[in-house]
């Protein structure tokens, strides 16, 4: 409005500007103008007061302070609001185009550019245009109809991965050369990943003053490049590409695949570009671990997935050798531990007996045996059923194993052993053959310089070739590996130390240990299957979040590696329990903010509008306040002293009155304090709960709270009411007029109720309440007997005060019995002890039927029986007590029994009248 | 509390140039000197004994001539018709002219709450009525430098027809520019407010060929009792200035000793010019002022001491 970005909330207020003028004229004469009478006599009496007062004008000044106060006053009434988004693209007329950035990291704040973008376009309606984005494939760029173009932007989401930015500059940039009327808006997220293109800095350079940017101010994209499994955590390194302070702190969680949160863990970039977090959570746990993501990152980038390759996996190296302990630092332990330790959790089995079953105690997902001969008895079991159930044993040969063997082999191996290279032997040491294609080694380099003095020989078999991974170059095997049940044997066919190959010294040992490690989960799969084409399964979009492939998601081959692109979305392939993942950004990417030059760039962020009415009304308070001082002052009531005293004192007042408390600024005086409400008595006024008394016994209190949450859980699942988490309470302090039914435990040195806790309970009663009453002694005291237990006793006493009505053993015909099930007894731990309720009235009409009620749910219910014993359980909902005598259902019984009596405090007679039902069904059909 | 405001001033608003003069007249004078000569008649109804022998040039009588007398008196045509002397009587005749003025300057034009009657409206009624009362006492009756003196019947209507062709002399505070002749009487209808010394030389001025008179000083009550408080500005009907008063009821005392003081100065120098001085108030009726005036131009100052 007028030019300047200012929206009003009420325009019509405005009108009121109008009246600034006759307010002017008002305001002329004040304070208010003195009775004007004419009179004849004045000359003669003129000097009566020597100074002939000035005519009253109001000074001009103070004219203008009010003015200024009223047209304030006036303008914050309509509300203003100052918009700074009127940033609009050149106004030409030639063809527009739209290049839309819709990579990952446009992600965030897509909303916003897209809202940004319709605007844009919504703004050159009048104009040719077109909208490109730099995901899509370029093509000529057609400007048509911006309706269109809106329609085709209000569709476009980001993508989940890196996109080229280009191509489509490059077709941009020849459709600005050959359209001179043409301009562009580009809507970028300024984010680079790897090397900067060409072809942009050129569109930069030559498009100018055509190409307005559009970017957000600050912020920039954050993206995780990696996720690695290290000895104790899971180190997650970050980059971003802008420096500034926003987004520099934040939270990495680690999700596992069904979504649970597994651990998380804070990183701050500082005022670097990259950072690091590490999740600390035990080993287990991090192998679970399938998604780590920037808490609210919002893009395909934020989120790193891995899959079964990345876990770490728990190594257990047992070694048959025994005299290495002298020289540990050539033993082939020590080799295969320092090639494993960078990507495994690797456990040495420590000397003494049977070290093997204690290692598969810690259970391991790898066990390599370092020339370990013969595995018999016990530990042939264990280790057999290890390797069934999916682990992968790797062996070393050795001289051990040479001589000779168990059945936990890949192939049959010949007695001895071959030696090459020998005094005694006319070959020469050989060298390693490339590895097969089918081989999960393929890919590894071979170094020339590796030489094999001596292994142990395979038979020759059929199935030998397709169980070899690596061959010497003569053809005889050097790694096999054969499937056992649903893990794997592997077999090195030399010594895991220097004294058979070099190969334990050169970098191609560590990488092939660790490819048999890595897919220790995955084990046999690739051998199996071996390079095939895996499907997508689930699919990342470009928010980060996991969608169905669509249908442009081609597959990608096992082992492919590398980043997304638009074909292969990020996510995972192939089936869920052999899962690749494929993630958005490499481990070494290197992400920088794009140089854009000085290229004009307006602010992407819709700043929020500023509401100005608060300013504006803080203006015509501080111009009232002035006002009053200049008015006091010109009337001379303020002395030049006193001038700054009274403005200070003003001013207070002012803030004073700004900050007082409403309830006195509206009523005049002060409201009584409302009570004071428990965060409980809160709670429980949302949602109904059942409630117990609290004994002071903290046992029985731990008891009935655990007993009654049994039963809440029992309601949930099988009934219709969800109660909340039931709560102790006390009847001399709560509120016990949200509850329907307490349970009440007596304990023999259990205080008496004092007298506002009788009458409360005995409110609660009178108003439809149900007290169960639990002496829990059905045990020990048979009801009736000579001498009451000391509960009992209790439960006298303390009922003596109450007002209770005629009681009754609970009748086979009680509603109670049947409210939910049909119910013989009340049953709880205990099965015998007799329960009491609210005597019934005899005879009358319903006599005969099955099911009787009073007008009243029985505001008192007591049990010997022990309720909540029966119902408690643990976390783990094993039962906490055991039942006496013990019947197979009284468990089961004890639960129905609470669930009727819950289920009869709430409903009531409902069911008893249910009995009606036919009789009311035919009158109404009559 | 009196609220006052102002009445147009006489000669703008009938202007004859300006608005229709016979509608003007048809409006404000009919009704003032209808009123005059209202009052003028309760008047009259006191004053007899005008109509006697005295100095004059018309036949009034024949008397019985007394011994002793001037025998030149004695009135031979009429002795001559019996035996018995006669002298003839001519009707006294006052060799004296009035002359009227009227103060029509615009701080005249007061009137407030208290009293109804604008103070020119009062001074015009007093004027004519006067006019009237004299003419028919057998007086000439002159409006103070603007008509010749005039004995005549409708001298009401004459004067008025003469005030409403008035000229810059009815704004003025104070006649000036015509000067009675010797034993000519001079009726002066105002407010005075002027300064003392002003009135004391234009009296002089007036007095300087031997001619006396009355000064009455109209006023609206309200100018006399100051009825006002709080902040008050007052405005000079003529000089339009103003005067705010924080609080009229403080200097309430001041005002009125301040206007006593100059009464008391106007009267001292009537007094001293041999004139006479009364007061009236507009919310008097007009025959109490015009019989004062009466008694003093009959009876000399001494008639009516005081406010009239």
């Amino acid at each position: 409005m007028f030019g300047l970005p200012i929206l009003f909330a009420a325009p019509a207020v405005l009108i009121a500007l109008a009246g600034l003028p006759v307010l002017y004229y008002l305001l002329r004469v004040t304070p208010p103008p003195p009775r004007r009478v004419p009179l004849p006599t004045l000359p003669l009496v003129k000097d009566l007061i020597a100074v002939e007062r000035q005519p009253s004008r109001t000074p001009w000044w103070l004219l203008a302070l009010r003015l200024l106060l009223a047209a304030a006053a006036i303008l914050a009434l309509a509300g203003p609001q100052w918009n700074p988004n009127a940033t609009q693209p050149g106004q030409g007329t030639g063809p527009l185009v739209l290049l839309i950035d819709n990579g990952w990291a446009s992600a965030p704040d897509w909303p916003l550019r897209r809202e940004r973008a319709i605007a844009l376009l919504e703004a050159a309606a009048s104009r040719a245009v077109a909208v490109r984005t730099t995901a899509e494939e370029p093509q000529e760029i057609l400007p048509g109809p911006a309706r269109a173009a809106i329609e085709k932007v209000r569709g476009l989401q980001p993508v989940p991965h890196t996109p080229e930015r280009g191509r489509q500059a490059q077709a941009l940039r020849s459709f600005l050369a050959a359209n001179p009327a043409a301009e562009a808006v580009w809507i970028t997220d300024l984010t680079l990943v790897g090397d900067a293109e060409p072809t942009v800095a050129e569109l930069l350079r030559e498009a100018g003053q055509r190409l307005r940017i559009v970017a957000a101010k600050d912020g920039g994209a954050r993206a995780i490049l990696s996720a690695t499994n290290e000895r104790d955590a899971l180190l997650v390194r970050l980059a971003r590409t802008a420096t500034g302070s926003a987004g520099a702190v934040g939270l990495v969680r680690a999700l596992d695949a069904r979504g649970r949160l597994v651990g998380e863990a804070p990183f701050d970039f500082q005022a670097g570009e990259s950072a690091q977090a590490r999740i600390t959570v035990p080993l287990e746990l991090r192998n679970e671990i399938a998604r780590v993501e920037i808490a609210d990152g919002q893009s395909a980038g934020a989120v790193h997935l891995l899959d079964a390759g990345a876990q770490r996996r728990r190594v257990a190296i047992i070694s048959g050798e025994t005299t290495d302990t002298a020289q540990p630092l050539v033993s082939g332990v020590y080799f295969v531990s320092r090639a494993l330790t960078p990507y495994a959790s690797v456990q040495e089995a420590a000397r003494g007996a049977d070290p093997l079953q204690r290692a598969l105690e810690d259970r391991p997902e790898v066990v390599v045996l370092v020339d370990v001969g013969t595995v018999s008895g016990q530990a042939f079991d264990k280790l057999d059923t290890f390797v069934q159930e999916g682990g992968v044993l790797i062996r070393f040969a050795g001289s051990g194993l040479a001589a000779s063997s168990d059945a936990l082999l890949p192939v049959k191996l010949r007695r001895g052993g071959r030696i090459l290279g020998g005094t005694l032997s006319w070959e020469k040491p050989q060298a390693l053959a490339p590895f097969p294609d089918g081989s999960p080694f393929a890919g590894l380099s071979v170094p020339a310089d590796i030489a094999i003095e001596r292994q142990v020989l395979a038979e020759p078999e059929p199935a030998l070739t397709e169980r070899t991974w690596a061959t010497l170059t003569d053809g005889t095997p050097l790694v096999t590996a054969a499937r056992r049940g649903k893990g794997m044997v592997i077999l090195y066919h030399v010594t895991a130390d220097t004294s058979w190959s070099n190969l334990p010294l050169s970098g191609l040992f560590v990488d092939m240990l660790r490819r048999m490690v890595s897919f220790a989960a995955t084990s046999g799969n690739r051998a199996e299957t071996g390079t095939d084409m895996i499907n997508p399964r689930r699919v990342l979009d470009g928010y980060g979040t996991f969608v169905t492939p669509p249908p442009t998601a081609r597959p990608i081959a096992r082992g492919r590696g590398g980043v997304a692109v638009a074909d292969h979305p990020p996510g995972f392939y192939g089936p869920s329990e052999a899962s690749v993942a494929l993630n958005t950004l490499a481990a070494d990417a290197r992400l920088s903010s794009l140089d854009i030059g000085g290229t004009a760039t307006d602010s992407l962020e819709e700043r929020p509008p500023v509401d100005l009415r608060a300013p504006l009304l803080t203006l015509v308070f501080a111009l009232a306040l002035i006002d009053m001082l200049a008015v006091l002052w010109l009337a001379g009531l303020l002395g030049r002293r006193a001038l700054p005293g009274a403005a200070a004192l003003m001013l207070a007042a002012g803030l004073w009155a700004g900050a007082g408390d409403p309830a006195l600024a509206q009523g005049g005086q002060p409201s009584r304090p409302l009570p004071v409400v428990s965060k409980d008595d809160m709670d429980s006024s949302y949602q109904m709960r059942l409630a117990y008394v609290i004994t002071g016994n903290s046992e029985i209190d731990e008891t009935s709270k655990l007993g009654l949450t049994g039963l809440t859980r029992a309601l949930a699942t099988r009934t219709a009411f969800e109660p909340g988490p039931p709560i102790g309470v006390d009847p001399a302090k709560n509120e016990l007029v949200y509850y329907a039914v307490i349970y009440w435990p007596i304990t023999a040195d259990q205080p008496l109720p004092g007298e506002a806790a009788l009458k409360k309970i005995d409110q609660f009663m009178r108003n439809g309440g149900t007290v169960i009453f639990d002496t829990r002694d059905a045990l020990t005291f048979r009801t009736g007997s000579a001498t009451p237990s000391a509960e009992t006793r209790r439960l006298r006493q303390l009922l003596a005060s109450l007002d209770i009505p005629a009681l009754e053993p609970v009748p086979r015909d009680h509603v109670l019995t049947k409210t939910f099930y049909l119910l013989d007894k009340v049953i709880g731990r205990y099965a015998q002890g007799e329960t009491w309720i609210e005597a019934l009235p005899r005879g009358g009409v319903d006599e005969k039927r099955p099911a009787r009620a009073g007008d009243r749910v029985s505001p008192i219910i007591i049990t010997a029986n022990d309720l909540a014993a029966a119902w408690a359980s643990d976390r783990s909902g094993n039962p906490r007590f055991p039942m006496v005598p013990g019947e197979p259902r009284q468990r089961e019984m004890a639960l129905r029994t609470g669930i009727n009596l819950v289920m009869y405090a709430m409903t009531g007679n409902y069911k008893a009248d249910q009995v009606h039902i036919p009789a009311l069904l035919e009158r109404l059909g009559q | 509390m009196a609220t006052a405001r102002l009445i147009e001033p006489l000669g703008r608003r009938l202007k004859p140039a300006v608005e229709g003069a016979a509608e003007e007249l048809a409006r404000v004078l009919p009704r003032l000197a209808l009123e005059a000569r209202q009052v003028s008649a309760h008047v009259a109804l006191g004053i007899h004994g005008r109509r006697r022998a005295g100095p004059g040039e018309t036949f009034w009588q024949f008397r019985p001539f007394t011994s002793g007398e001037p025998a030149d008196r004695i009135d031979w045509r009429r002795s001559a018709r019996d035996d018995r002397l006669y002298v003839r009587e001519r009707e006294w005749e006052t060799a004296s002219t009035y002359w009227i003025w009227m103060d029509c300057s615009p701080s005249m034009g007061f009137v407030s709450s208290l009293s109804q009657t604008p103070k020119r409206d009062r001074a015009i009624v007093l004027g004519l009525a006067m006019a009237d009362l004299l003419v028919r006492g057998g007086e000439r009756v002159g409006l103070l430098g603007l008509t010749t003196p005039l004995i005549t019947r409708n001298i009401v209507q004459r004067l008025a027809q003469s005030l409403v062709a008035g000229g810059p002399a009815l704004e003025a505070d104070f006649p000036a520019g015509a000067i009675p002749g010797p034993r000519d009487r001079v009726l002066l209808f105002g407010d005075f407010i002027i300064e003392s010394a002003a009135f004391r030389s234009g009296l002089g001025v007036l007095t300087s060929r031997g001619a006396s008179g009355v000064a009455v000083q109209v006023r609206d009550p309200v100018e006399s009792l100051f009825p006002f408080s709080g902040e008050t500005e007052f405005i000079d009907p003529e000089g339009g200035q103003r005067w705010t008063v924080g609080d009229a009821e403080a200097v309430k005392a001041q005002y009125r000793q301040r206007l006593d003081a100059h009464e008391a100065a106007l009267r001292a120098a009537t007094t001293a010019s041999g004139w006479s001085f009364l007061g009236h108030r507009t919310d008097q009726s007009a025959a109490t002022g015009l019989l004062a005036m009466a008694m003093v131009l009959q009876y000399g100052t001494g008639a009516a001491q005081g406010r009239a």
